[in-house]
């Protein structure tokens, strides 16, 4: 008789939930599924609530989540996997410049065959991203990043640049502490020439002098998302930027926070399914990217998740209302390739310009 | 009946080679110790030397990096990427950073952790087992839990800003015209008192997480510490201030030393607590490392890069300290 420890209960435990599923599923699922990476939280536990059971339900294929801690971390991981030969998930999140990145690394992801999901034609051919292999990414969803307050504390600004005013700001600001979250995007389009600017180094440099003036009003550069949902809901801040979707949630809860379209616009940004180059799935994968791009699983992450649609609204069933709610205008486009190209010349400056060195 | 046992033991590849007369324990000896050596090498070096050989590593723009043979990160760590057209210290102020912290929140720990280590050891040893156990099991706290309850304590809304607040304290201030100073120090917004970001919660943080550390150091040398120096000194007429200064602290002086420097060591490397509680412009070589390995850049040859300066500053600092404690000795 074997002892019951931690182990053997696991053990058992797991095979019971290996018998469940097997007398659940019928017998021709069982060798159609795929793992598919998303960020961790709200965001998967959400895709595992709604997205995937729904997928399983119209096509029988099931869906084994895989958390992502991020696009950079989660390229990382995946690089180091590629080489090793075995990698965690075969979709997975990559957000645009991310994706960028791993093409130009190259041998890390899989082309798509486009033939075989004809729901792509509902997005925009700026969310199909090809290499010299092929299409490597479909578009999944957007998020902003958005400007936020707080109501109770200070009236709606209607652009960026009152962010600079001391008298309602001073040392009361969260701004994200990358260089490539948005803030040189804004400034861009408040006080030059959009990207444009970021065509060479003057341009970019004028642009972080203009960041600098605004240290004084910062309390917080934040560098993972729940730093800056705490000093919200704390009143360490009093506005900031901040992520539309998250916003709106923090505000469907109660707490303080307003998002807000200034008159220059909010950042969008978005993510990419990308097939792993050693995934075998590249049939399963294709189901899921079809049912993903169908303007009615677009409206279902809308409403479940807050992101925005990939299609227009116009094809989706979103009222009105729900769409204000995950998206917006005007729409600012992050200057990607410039980041890219210049990266560690940005970040440089950009941190310099942080420690005031 | 003794063969029996001596061939059981010895491994049957040896047996046949040897075949007969058993490895004397000498050997055994060696054995060990080279095996411990190859553990060390593998454990120890191996990581060190990858890492180094990573630093030598070239950055491809826009995209991932690759093995190379050149000294630029290095250059890079102490006057930037953009040299020579234009120089900066940015990665040496972080260094400098790292050290500060690290040198202040250490002696903090030490000189708070010293008295009470001095009572405890007065205790009765029930009392003492009781507090030592406590300490130990403090030690479980990860370094994130711990920041975590420094940031709700120090947040505006659940923290010392709200007692603050709420006893009047924060308007008191500003009546009386301290609230301007508190605000030209980056300790007050215009509504109300503020700890985050702040060098004060750094520090304060850093030394409370190795402060069980500091007590369990301090022990070992206070609990020896011979009791009949100080009360002879105390017969003699010597108050309790002059037997702390001129019999407990000299006797002490390289265990103080001692924990102070391994302390030191140790909080170069803390991440959590300096990104949460110190601005970007006071962060430090360790947060600097992370993000060039798995931020943006993906720039692992310059994060190693760091590493290594970071790893030399600290080996400096520990040959510096024990040529100290010898000349002091």
């Amino acid at each position: 008789m074997t002892r019951l420890n931690r182990r053997t209960l696991l053990k058992s435990a797991g095979s019971a939930a290996a018998a469940s599923t097997l007398l659940a599923s019928p017998l021709i699922a069982q060798s159609r599924s795929l793992k598919i990476g998303s960020y961790g939280g709200y965001f998967e536990n959400s895709f595992k609530e709604y997205i995937y059971p729904a997928f399983a339900e119209a096509t029988g294929i099931t869906v084994q989540s895989v958390t992502q801690p991020n696009s950079n971390d989660w390229l990382v991981t995946m690089q180091q996997a590629t080489s090793a030969g075995k990698v965690p998930a075969d979709l997975s999140l990559y957000g645009r410049q991310t994706m960028i990145k791993a093409s130009r690394i190259g041998g890390l992801l899989k082309p798509l065959d486009l033939s075989a999901m004809p729901a792509t034609a509902n997005m925009g051919a700026d969310y199909l991203f090809a290499d010299k292999t092929g299409t490597i990414g479909v578009g999944a969803m957007a998020w902003f990043t958005a400007m936020v307050i707080n109501p109770d504390e200070v009236t709606a600004p209607d652009s960026w640049a009152d962010f600079w005013d001391s008298a309602n700001f001073e040392a009361s600001l969260g701004l994200s502490k990358n260089y490539n979250a948005g803030m040189l995007d804004f400034i861009a389009a408040t006080f030059f020439d959009g990207e444009a600017t970021f065509a060479n180094r003057d341009g970019i440099v004028a642009m972080i002098e203009k960041a600098s003036e605004l240290k004084p009003n910062v309390a917080l550069w934040w560098s993972a998302e729940s730093q800056m949902e705490q000093a919200m809901k704390n009143g360490d801040v009093i506005g900031g930027q901040y992520y539309l979707d998250v916003a709106n949630l923090m505000k469907a809860d109660g707490f303080p926070i307003q998002p807000i379209f200034p008159k220059e616009g909010n950042l969008q940004d978005y993510g990419s399914w990308c097939l792993s180059a050693l995934s075998e799935k590249s049939g399963e994968a294709a189901e899921f990217i079809n049912f993903s791009s169908d303007p009615a699983t677009q409206a279902l992450m809308s409403r479940k998740i807050g992101t925005a649609p990939l299609v227009p609204q116009s094809k989706t069933d979103l009222t009105d209302e729900e769409f204000s709610a995950v998206s917006g205008a005007p729409v600012i486009f992050p200057a990607y390739e410039a980041y890219l190209d210049n990266e560690t010349f940005i970040k440089e400056s950009w941190d310099k310009m942080l420690a005031g060195a | 009946m003794s063969d029996v046992t001596q061939a059981s033991v010895v491994p049957r590849r040896q047996q046949s080679a040897a075949a007969g007369p058993a490895v004397p324990a000498r050997d055994h000896g060696r054995i060990l110790r080279q095996l411990l050596w190859g553990v060390i090498l593998v454990l120890c070096v191996a990581p060190f030397m990858l890492v180094f050989v990573i630093s030598l590593g070239h950055k491809i723009e826009g995209a991932s990096w690759e093995l190379g043979f050149s000294f630029e990160n290095y250059r890079r760590v102490f006057v930037g990427a953009n040299w020579p057209e234009e120089i900066t210290y940015l990665y040496l102020q972080k260094l400098y950073y790292s050290l500060y912290y690290a040198l202040i929140a250490a002696v903090l720990a030490v000189v708070t952790a010293f008295p009470f280590t001095y009572l405890l050891t007065g205790l009765s040893r029930r009392a003492q087992a009781a507090w030592l156990v406590f300490l130990l099991s403090s030690l479980s706290l990860s370094e994130v839990f711990i920041v975590m309850g420094w940031d709700v304590l120090l947040s505006n809304r659940s923290g010392l800003p709200m007692v603050f607040k709420e006893t009047g304290l924060t308007q008191w201030l500003k009546d009386v015209g301290w609230f301007g100073q508190l605000r030209e120090w980056g300790l007050a917004n215009p509504r109300n008192i503020k700890f985050k970001t702040s060098v004060l919660a750094t520090v304060l943080t850093m030394a409370y997480l190795v402060w069980p550390y500091a007590v369990i150091l301090l022990y070992p040398p206070l609990s020896r510490l011979d009791r009949t120096l100080t009360e002879a000194a105390r017969t003699m007429g010597a108050g309790p201030w002059t037997v702390m200064r001129s019999v407990v602290l000299p006797s002490l002086r390289l265990p103080i030393f001692g924990s102070v420097l391994l302390l030191f060591v140790f909080l170069l490397g803390v991440y959590v607590a300096v990104t949460v509680f110190a601005e970007p412009a006071k962060q430090t070589m360790a947060v600097s490392v992370y993000e060039a390995v798995r931020g943006n850049t993906l720039n692992a040859p310059f994060g190693a890069a760091q590493a290594v300066v970071l790893l030399i500053t600290a080996a400096l600092f520990l040959v510096a300290g024990q040529w100290l404690s010898r000349r002091g000795s």
